[in-house]
C-alpha cells in the first residue's frame, strides 16, 4: 500500500525531540559514570580534573537538552501542531495562554520533565558551587536524570514492552482511526484541551512548587549516599543541613498549596481529605523531617548518624514510592486525582527497586563503620527526646504507609495469585470505609507527642550540659508553659467545642506547646534571633494543629433547614445541600440566604447569592455576597466543573459550593430529553378564557403585538406576537404573570416560551399562532375617516376617539432620520361588543417630502389603523381602519404542566472555624524551615 | 516496638473489603460495594423534592442488582461511570448510600477525536 502523504504535518520538531530525549538520557548516563569515576579516581591531592570536565561537560550538555526538550514541547503546543499527540491532549484552540503552563504539566511526561528541570537547576548550583561534595552528589543527581529521563524516551523493544513515552509521538501513531486515512486530517481536528477542573491558577503554581520539592529531596538523598560513599560519615552533616531545611520547606509548601487548592478551588469541603495521593506526599516530607532533626543531633552530639542516613535514604524513595502511586493506576478505585495510567508501571517498580536496593546496599555494607558513641542517653539531654522525636515521625510514616498502600497489597496478592495459578481476589482489601476517623485517630496521638516534645526538647539543652544550674530554670520555664497552655486551653474552650476527650487532650499539647515555643522566643533568643527558624516552626505547627481542631471538629453544615426530610439512616446525617430558588430568600443555621440572579462570563456561570444574619431586634449584623460558579465546556452544552467561593474572616470562613443546577442547564443532552418528556397539550383560546388545568388555572388576558423577553431584541420588521396569561393555583391568591411569544423575522421563525416556576407550568405558541394576527394588507377592507384632537366617531360598531397627537414618534418598525417629520396619533378605540377600552398609536411621517405611515394592530379586538394624511390648516387628521376578518378565530396556546423548575441551584455551604489558625500555622512552619535554611547556610553554627 | 505493631495490627482492622449486596445484607456496618449502573432503569433526582435525594440502581458483581438511594446531589457526569464503589449499609431492599466514588472513561476523553466546527 502507497504510504500517505500527510498535509500540513511539520515532522522535524519531533525528530529534533527524539533526539534531544536520546541525548539527555545519554549525557546524564555518561556524566553520571563521569562524576562515579571522579569520585572513585579521587586522591588526597583532589580530583581527577579530566573526568570532572567530563561530568560537567556531560551535566551541561544534559541540561541544554532538558530545557531545548521543554522549549520543543511549548513551542509544539503554542502552535498547537495536533499531529503531535501532546498537543492534541493538552492544549486547545480555546485554551487562554496562561494555562500553557497547566497544560504543560498536565501530562506524565510534562510533569517528569518538571522534575528533570529542578534536577538540573538545583544540581547547577552545587555544580557551579564546585566544592567537595559535587563529585559523589552529581553522581547520585545524574543518575537520577537517568532514571526520569528513561521514562520519556519511548524506545519500543516490543509492542508490549516500552521503555517510557515520549512526548514526541504522532496522534496518528497512538491510535487508530477512520480519520487518519485521510491526507487531511490535520485540518479537520481540534485539540482536547486542559481539564477545566485544572484551569485555574492553583494548576499553575501548585505543580512546580511539589516538583520543586520532589527534586529537593535528591539533595539530602545524595548527599548521605555520598557520605557512606567517601566514608565521611561526619562532615557531610554540614552542608546537608540547608538544603535538606529547604527541601522540608518547599516540599511542605507544596503539600500545604495543594490543600488550599482543594479548600478553595475544588468540593472537598476542607483543606486535607486524607487522600492516597496526599498522603503520599506528607510521608516523605515527615521522613525529611526526621532526617533533620537526626542530623542536628549527630552535628550537636555526634550521635544518631545512622538514623539521618537512613531517614535522608528513606525520604527519597518514598517519594519514588508516591511517584509509583499515584502514576501508575494502581490507586484507580480509590483516589480522586490519580494520574491516568501510562504503561509505566514496571518501569516504576524498578525505579523504586533500583534506589531501595541501592540505599539498602549501601547503608549496610557501611553500617559498622558508623561512628556511633557508646555512651548511654541521659533523659536531660535534648538529643534524647528529639530522637524520640525522630521516631514518633517515623511510626506516623509508617501508620499512613502502612493504610496507604492497600492497594499495592491488593496488587502484590494477585501477582501471586497469578504464579500459583489460584485466584487472590478474596484477599482483596479496600481502604477504610471512612478513611478521616481511621486517619485523624492514630495521627492524633502522634500529633499529640510531637507538640510535647517540641516544647520539651526546646528548653532542653545537647549532652545536657550544665544540667546541675539549668534544672531550676527548667521547671521555670515548666511551669510558665503549663499555667500559661491551661489559661489558653480554657480561652479556646469559650471558642471552638472539643467534643472528645482526645481531641481536648490534643487541645492541651497545642497550647502547651504555643506557650513554651513563645516563652522560648522571647527568653531564649533576645540574644541570638537568628536561631527563631526553630521555635517559629514549632511554634507553627501548634498553631495548625489548634487551626485544625478548630476548622474540622467545629466546621458547621450551614445549609440545612428544619423542615429536611427525617435521615433515611439514623446514624447518618449526610443531608448538607440546600435548594436555592431564586428571588425567594431562604433561612439556615442563623442567615437569610438569597439566590440573587446569574451572569455568564465566557464559560462561567456565576450565581450571586446574598447572605445575611439578622440580630433579634431585625438589625442587619452580617451581609456579605458571594460568587459560587459553575464553567461549561467550549460549545456550552455541558457543566464541566464547579467552583466554590468563600468569604474569608479572620476568625471563620464560609464556604459555598453548587452541587447541582436544574438537570437541562447541567447538561444539554439531559435538557432536550426532559423536552421530549414534557406533556404538552393544546388549547384553543380567545381573550378572557380561562382555562382549568389539572394543577392550576390559566385566564387569558390580552393578545399584543411585541414580545417581551430579555432574549428578544426587537428589529423593524419584526412580526412579534405574544399571548399575556395569569395563573395561580386552585385556591390560591396570588396569580403569577407569563407571556409567551412568537416573532417572525424574515422567512424565519423564533419561539419565546414562557415558564411559570411557581406553578411548574411552560407555555409557548404553536407556528401557527401567527396566522391569526397576521392578516395580508390586500386581504383588509379599510374604510377612511378624519378626526380632530378630542373628536370621537364610530364606524362600523367600533368608537375612535383621537386623544392626542404627539412629536415623539415611536413605532417598532420605525427607525428616525434627520429631516423626517413624523407624528404618533393616540387613538381610543372601543368595541360595541367588547368590554374595555385599547390604544392604538399609528404613525404618520414625510421623508424626502413623501408621505409614509405605519400602522397599528390590536390583535384582540381585530384592529388594523392607519394615520395616512395631515391637513394642518384645518388641523384634521386622516385616518383608515379596517376589521381583522379573523378577529373571531381562535389562538391555540400550547401548556405543560409539572415541569421542572428552571430558576434553582442546589448548594452546599459550610463555616470553617478558625480555619486562618491552620494556615498561619503552616506558613509559620514553612517560614521557619526557610529562616533555619538561611542561618544555617551563611552563618556555620558552633 | 511491640506498641507499633500493636497500632499496625489494630488500624488493619479499618480495612475495608469490596462487598457485594449479599455481603452488604449480613453485616449491620458501612460496606463498600464495586458495582455498574444499571442503565436501563430509572434515575430519579429532583431538586425541588429533595436535594439530597439521588436515586439508581446498580448490579454488582454478582449480578444482584438493588435499588440505590445516595443522600447527596446527583454527581455530575453520572451516566457515564464505567464503574461506582458505593459506601453505606443496605436498608430493607434499597441500598442506602453516604457517598460513591465512580470511574469515568470519558473524563479526558482519550480516544475520541472531535472535528473542528462540530458541537
Amino acid at each position: 500500500m502507497e504510504e500517505l502523504r500527510y498535509i500540513g504535518e511539520q515532522l522535524l520538531p519531533g525528530k529534533l525531540g527524539h533526539f534531544l530525549v536520546i541525548l539527555g538520557f545519554v549525557s546524564a548516563l555518561l556524566s553520571a559514570i563521569g562524576y562515579l569515576k571522579t569520585t572513585n579516581l579521587r586522591t588526597d591531592a583532589g580530583y581527577d580534573k579530566g573526568w570532572l570536565a567530563f561530568s560537567r561537560t556531560n551535566f551541561l550538555i544534559h541540561t541544554i537538552s532538558v530545557l531545548a526538550i521543554i522549549g520543543l514541547i511549548f513551542f509544539i503546543m503554542i502552535n498547537q501542531m495536533y499531529e503531535y499527540r501532546y498537543a492534541w491532549e493538552h492544549v486547545s484552540e480555546d485554551l487562554p495562554m496562561r494555562y500553557i503552563f497547566s497544560a504543560f504539566w498536565e501530562g506524565q511526561e510534562g510533569s517528569f520533565l518538571l522534575w528533570m528541570f529542578w534536577h538540573v537547576v538545583l544540581g547547577g548550583i552545587i555544580l557551579l558551587n564546585k566544592g567537595k561534595w559535587e563529585p559523589p552528589v552529581m553522581a547520585t543527581i545524574a543518575f537520577v536524570e537517568v532514571i526520569i529521563n528513561s521514562m520519556i524516551i519511548g524506545v519500543y523493544f516490543t509492542d508490549a514492552f516500552k521503555l517510557g513515552s515520549s512526548p514526541f509521538l504522532l496522534l496518528r501513531d497512538t491510535m487508530d482511526a477512520p480519520i487518519f486515512n485521510n491526507p487531511d486530517y490535520l485540518s479537520m481536528i481540534q485539540g482536547n484541551g486542559l481539564n477545566p477542573l485544572l484551569q485555574n491558577y492553583w494548576m499553575t503554581i501548585h505543580p512546580p512548587t511539589l516538583f520543586l520539592g520532589f527534586a529537593s529531596v535528591t539533595i539530602p538523598f545524595s548527599f548521605a549516599l555520598a557520605g557512606l560513599w567517601m566514608k565521611e560519615y561526619k562532615s557531610w552533616l554540614k552542608p546537608v543541613l540547608p538544603w535538606a531545611l529547604f527541601s522540608a520547606g518547599i516540599l511542605g509548601t507544596g503539600i500545604v498549596m495543594g490543600g488550599a487548592w482543594a479548600y478553595e478551588a475544588l468540593n472537598f469541603g476542607g483543606y486535607w481529605a486524607w487522600d492516597p495521593v496526599e498522603n503520599m506526599s506528607l510521608v516523605p516530607w515527615l521522613i525529611l523531617l526526621a532526617g533533620i532533626h537526626g542530623n542536628l543531633i549527630a552535628r550537636s552530639t555526634g550521635y544518631s548518624i545512622k538514623a539521618t542516613l537512613f531517614f535522608y535514604l528513606l525520604s527519597f524513595v518514598l517519594i519514588i514510592y508516591s511517584t509509583f502511586l499515584t502514576r501508575s493506576g494502581v490507586l484507580g478505585d480509590e483516589s480522586v486525582h490519580a494520574f491516568t495510567e501510562m504503561g509505566l508501571e514496571w518501569q516504576l517498580v524498578l525505579f523504586i527497586l533500583i534506589f531501595s536496593a541501592l540505599s539498602t546496599w549501601m547503608l549496610a555494607r557501611r553500617w559498622k563503620q558508623i561512628p556511633a558513641p557508646e555512651k548511654e542517653e541521659k533523659l536531660q539531654t535534648r538529643e534524647f527526646w528529639m530522637f524520640i522525636g525522630t521516631l514518633i515521625l517515623l511510626f506516623s510514616a509508617i501508620l499512613i504507609t502502612f493504610t496507604t498502600s492497600i492497594p499495592v497489597y491488593n496488587k502484590i496478592f494477585d501477582g501471586i495469585g497469578f504464579l500459583v495459578g489460584k485466584d487472590m481476589s478474596h484477599l482483596h482489601r479496600s481502604m477504610p470505609v471512612d478513611p478521616e476517623p481511621h486517619f485523624n485517630r492514630y495521627q492524633l496521638w502522634i500529633a499529640v507527642f510531637v507538640a510535647f516534645l517540641s516544647s520539651i526538647a526546646q528548653v532542653l539543652r545537647y549532652g545536657g550540659r550544665s544540667w546541675e544550674t539549668y534544672q531550676r530554670r527548667l521547671a521555670g520555664h515548666l511551669l510558665i508553659s503549663t499555667i500559661g497552655g491551661i489559661a489558653l486551653f480554657i480561652l479556646i474552650r469559650l471558642w471552638i467545642d472539643t467534643f472528645t476527650w482526645q481531641n481536648a487532650v490534643l487541645l492541651g499539647a497545642a497550647t502547651f506547646a504555643v506557650v513554651s515555643n513563645v516563652d522560648y522566643i522571647v527568653r531564649f533568643l533576645r540574644a541570638n534571633w537568628k536561631s527563631i527558624g526553630s521555635p517559629m516552626a514549632h511554634l507553627g505547627f501548634a498553631l495548625m494543629l489548634i487551626g485544625v481542631l478548630a476548622s474540622g471538629t467545629n466546621k458547621r453544615t450551614i445549609s440545612r433547614n428544619e423542615f429536611a426530610q427525617a435521615s433515611l439512616l439514623d446514624d447518618v446525617d449526610a443531608r448538607n445541600n440546600i435548594v436555592l430558588i431564586q428571588g425567594k430568600p431562604m433561612f439556615m443555621e442563623g442567615y437569610w440566604v438569597t439566590y440573587r440572579k446569574d451572569t455568564i462570563i465566557g464559560q462561567t456561570r456565576k450565581f450571586l447569592v446574598d447572605y445575611k444574619r439578622v440580630d433579634p431586634d431585625g438589625d442587619t449584623v452580617e451581609a456579605f455576597t458571594l460568587l459560587p460558579n459553575v464553567m461549561y465546556d467550549k460549545q456550552f452544552t455541558k457543566v464541566s466543573a464547579s467552583n466554590p467561593d468563600t468569604k474569608h474572616y479572620l476568625g471563620r470562613d464560609i464556604f459555598s459550593y453548587i452541587h447541582a443546577l436544574p438537570a437541562a442547564q447541567m447538561d444539554a443532552e439531559e435538557g432536550r430529553k426532559q423536552e421530549e418528556n414534557l406533556d404538552f397539550h393544546d388549547y384553543l383560546i380567545r381573550p378572557g378564557d380561562t382555562l382549568t388545568l389539572q394543577t392550576a388555572a390559566v385566564v387569558i388576558d390580552d393578545l399584543v403585538m411585541q414580545v417581551r423577553d430579555p432574549e428578544y431584541d426587537r428589529r423593524p420588521g419584526d412580526l412579534a406576537f405574544s399571548v399575556s396569561v395569569k395563573a395561580r393555583k386552585p385556591g390560591q391568591q396570588e396569580w403569577h404573570h407569563a407571556a409567551p411569544g412568537l416573532v417572525a423575522r424574515q422567512a424565519l421563525l423564533y419561539r419565546f416560551p414562557a415558564q411559570v416556576n411557581d406553578l411548574n407550568l411552560r407555555l409557548e405558541l404553536p407556528d401557527d399562532g401567527l396566522n391569526r394576527v397576521y392578516t395580508p394588507e390586500d386581504s383588509l377592507a379599510y374604510q377612511a375617516f378624519t378626526l380632530q384632537q378630542g373628536e370621537t366617531k364610530e364606524i362600523d360598531g367600533i368608537v375612535y376617539q383621537l386623544i392626542q397627537l404627539d412629536r415623539i414618534a415611536r413605532h417598532p418598525d420605525y427607525i428616525a432620520e434627520e429631516e423626517d417629520v413624523a407624528l404618533n396619533a393616540i387613538i381610543t378605540v372601543q368595541n360595541r361588543n367588547l368590554p374595555g377600552i385599547d390604544t392604538l398609536r399609528p404613525l404618520f411621517f414625510i421623508r424626502g417630502n413623501i408621505p409614509y405611515h405605519l400602522k397599528a394592530y390590536s390583535p384582540s379586538r381585530g384592529i388594523h389603523l392607519r394615520f395616512t394624511n395631515i391637513d394642518p390648516v384645518s388641523e384634521t387628521f386622516y385616518f383608515e381602519a379596517a376589521v381583522d376578518p379573523d378577529m373571531n378565530k381562535p389562538v391555540t396556546l400550547r401548556i405543560a404542566e409539572r415541569v421542572p423548575r428552571d430558576d434553582l441551584i442546589v448548594m452546599e455551604v459550610i463555616e470553617f472555624p478558625g480555619i486562618n489558625l491552620f494556615w498561619l500555622g503552616t506558613v509559620m512552619m514553612m517560614a521557619g524551615l526557610f529562616l533555619s535554611m538561611y542561618t544555617r547556610a551563611r552563618k556555620p553554627i558552633p | 516496638m511491640v506498641v507499633a505493631i500493636g497500632l499496625l495490627i489494630s488500624a488493619s482492622k479499618d480495612m475495608g473489603t469490596y462487598s457485594s449486596f449479599a455481603d452488604a445484607r449480613q453485616s449491620d456496618k458501612k460496606v463498600k460495594v464495586v458495582g455498574q449502573l444499571a442503565k436501563d432503569k430509572e434515575m430519579y433526582y429532583n431538586p425541588e423534592e429533595d436535594p439530597n435525594y439521588f436515586s439508581f440502581y446498580v448490579k454488582d458483581m454478582e449480578g444482584e442488582e438493588h435499588q440505590v438511594v445516595l443522600l447527596k446531589a446527583k454527581p455530575q457526569d453520572f451516566e457515564l461511570s464505567e464503574q461506582i464503589v458505593l459506601i453505606g449499609k443496605l436498608k430493607d431492599d434499597t441500598f442506602i448510600a453516604e457517598d460513591l466514588l465512580m470511574k469515568c472513561p470519558s473524563k479526558y476523553k482519550e480516544e475520541e477525536i472531535s472535528l473542528r466546527g462540530s458541537l
